[in-house]
């Protein structure tokens, strides 16, 4: 209990710092995500060629290999240009994070656009309305709350994920939960169970929220 | 300027279709730049590809070994959420939602080094027991140095994916129309018959593109195993990239080991989008 409470700030503040990690890497899944699915739904195959490249190659590599390509691989090769400023822990995390999770952000986008009746475009457009319009007026405020549950599971599942970013030497939960493994490797069990209180502290709620709009959303339907 | 209301004829072609054939052009000049970029390495990939197929051979046994051994977890655990008594439910709740709620990459360390240590203080250890099975058969020298790694990181990732299966097969379950199984008990056959020959069948059906979405997954999550020191691909990648000092041989190794890992899953993803779309149409 004693080494509990001697470890809880480093452990809060890891908590912390994996909330920032996810919260800076979200959004910008989202905005790329919207323009992979733009991309990828768009009729020019020099949109959505491009689009499914990148969204599948995300998809069939693990996260941590691309995280080791880019602080290890890519980051040698930044060094030897003198330009290692540009890359450390965090921004490799983030990055990778955000382009990782935009490729799945991308299909949520497209179902999204997808589940809008397509009579529904049909009748905005004969109505005179242009097809920016029927995009921004018509089809996304419908889509978008069909989104939210799917877009707050995957923010959990980030949540999960940034665990990986402890492997470069991050200094979110699971690298201070690390870091206190080695100094106490006899007893380790506390900060384990500490680690993974904070974890689910930190996603059930989430999963709860993201039920409560399920469920706001199967009435409104 | 007065938009016409209703468009007659056809569409009219947008320029942009033009980008197209430049795009065409540009994507076979890629193409033919990264088979020069792979050429221009190939002795390293003659140097290294070697090791790199036979760890991306042991990423393959291990998931394969540790979907299995999921597959009993999840079908222990849909049984528990399926019961009829409240604590078995209760646990097997607890046991999905712990799972699910916290990084497998935390979980193989608990495994790892939480689990592990105190049983090895318990006088368990895997590898010494390994071995002394294996020099009972007189092969002691197939069991690796990290043994032990192998062993809970394998059960750290199946009680993980269990826990993601458990959901799967209740899941797969529950959809079958509870009015089969009212027919089928009220055709005479009993509850067990019921469950072997009617719903299972059905449900596994269902279960089989989740199924093979979560395979490829727990591949890509067997990366993290590294963590541990097991030498999969990973692992081999980082430890070959590792010492290099020309930074463009390290880049190029580490995407060496993205695209076997691509190589892998790319082909399992397919044969998922595959299974779904004919899953969907049959019935």
């Amino acid at each position: 209990m004693n080494l509990i409470l001697q470890n809880l700030p480093d452990f809060l503040i890891g908590a912390r710092n994996t909330l920032i990690y996810c919260a800076a890497s979200f959004p910008f899944a989202l905005l790329i995500g919207l323009m992979l699915a733009l991309m990828k739904s768009s009729r020019f195959t020099w949109l959505n060629t491009p689009a499914k490249i990148f969204i599948e190659v995300v998809r069939s590599t693990p996260i941590i290999t691309q995280l080791f390509l880019v602080y290890y691989g890519l980051g040698a090769v930044l060094a030897n240009y003198d330009l290692a400023y540009l890359l450390n822990a965090w921004v490799a995390g983030i990055a990778v994070l955000a382009l990782n999770y935009a490729a799945y952000e991308a299909e949520v986008f497209r179902a999204g656009f997808l589940s809008v009746e397509r009579g529904q475009t049909e009748a905005a457009l004969s109505l005179g309305l242009t097809s920016g319009q029927n995009f921004f007026r018509i089809v996304l405020p419908q889509a978008v709350p069909l989104m939210i549950p799917p877009f707050v599971n995957d923010f959990i599942y980030m949540l999960k994920d940034s665990a990986i970013v402890s492997v470069i030497s991050g200094t979110e939960l699971t690298s201070v939960l690390r870091l206190a493994v080695f100094r106490h490797p006899s007893n380790t069990f506390p900060f384990f169970a500490l680690a993974l209180v904070l974890y689910l502290l930190l996603s059930l709620p989430t999963s709860y929220i993201a039920r409560f709009f399920e469920r706001r959303l199967r009435a409104a339907l | 300027m007065q938009r016409p209301l209703i468009q007659t004829g056809s569409r009219p072609r947008n320029w942009l279709v033009i980008l197209d054939y430049v795009f065409y052009l540009v994507l076979i000049v890629a193409v033919a730049a990264f088979g020069y970029y792979l050429y221009s390495y190939s002795d390293i990939i003659t140097l290294y590809l070697p090791f790199l197929l036979e760890a991306a051979a042991l990423t393959i046994g291990l998931s394969v070994v540790s979907m299995v051994l999921a597959v009993i977890f999840g079908f222990i655990g849909a049984t528990g959420r399926l019961s009829r008594f409240a604590p078995v439910r209760w646990l097997a709740t607890v046991y999905v939602e712990v799972v699910r709620g916290t990084p497998i990459l935390v979980q193989l360390l608990l495994w790892y080094y939480g689990v592990g240590q105190a049983l090895s203080m318990l006088g368990f250890d895997p590898y010494n027991t390994a071995f002394q099975v294996m020099t009972a058969l007189q092969n002691n020298s197939l069991v690796p140095d990290a043994f032990s790694a192998y062993f809970y990181g394998v059960i750290g990732l199946s009680f993980n994916y269990g826990a993601y299966l458990t959901e799967v097969f209740r899941s797969g379950i529950e959809t079958i129309n509870k009015g089969q199984t009212e027919a089928a008990l009220s055709l005479g056959l009993n509850s067990r018959q019921t469950m072997r020959h009617i719903v299972l069948p059905q449900a596994i059906r269902i279960t089989i593109p989740p199924f093979t979405n979560y395979f490829i997954t727990l591949i890509q999550d067997s990366a993290l195993l590294s963590v541990l020191g097991v030498v999969e691909l990973e692992q081999t990648t980082g430890s070959f990239a590792d010492p290099l000092l020309d930074p463009n041989k390290k880049l190029f190794i580490y995407i060496l080991g993205a695209l076997l890992y691509f190589v892998i899953c790319y082909p399992l993803s397919l044969l998922a989008r595959y299974l779904e779309a004919r899953i969907a149409v049959a019935y």
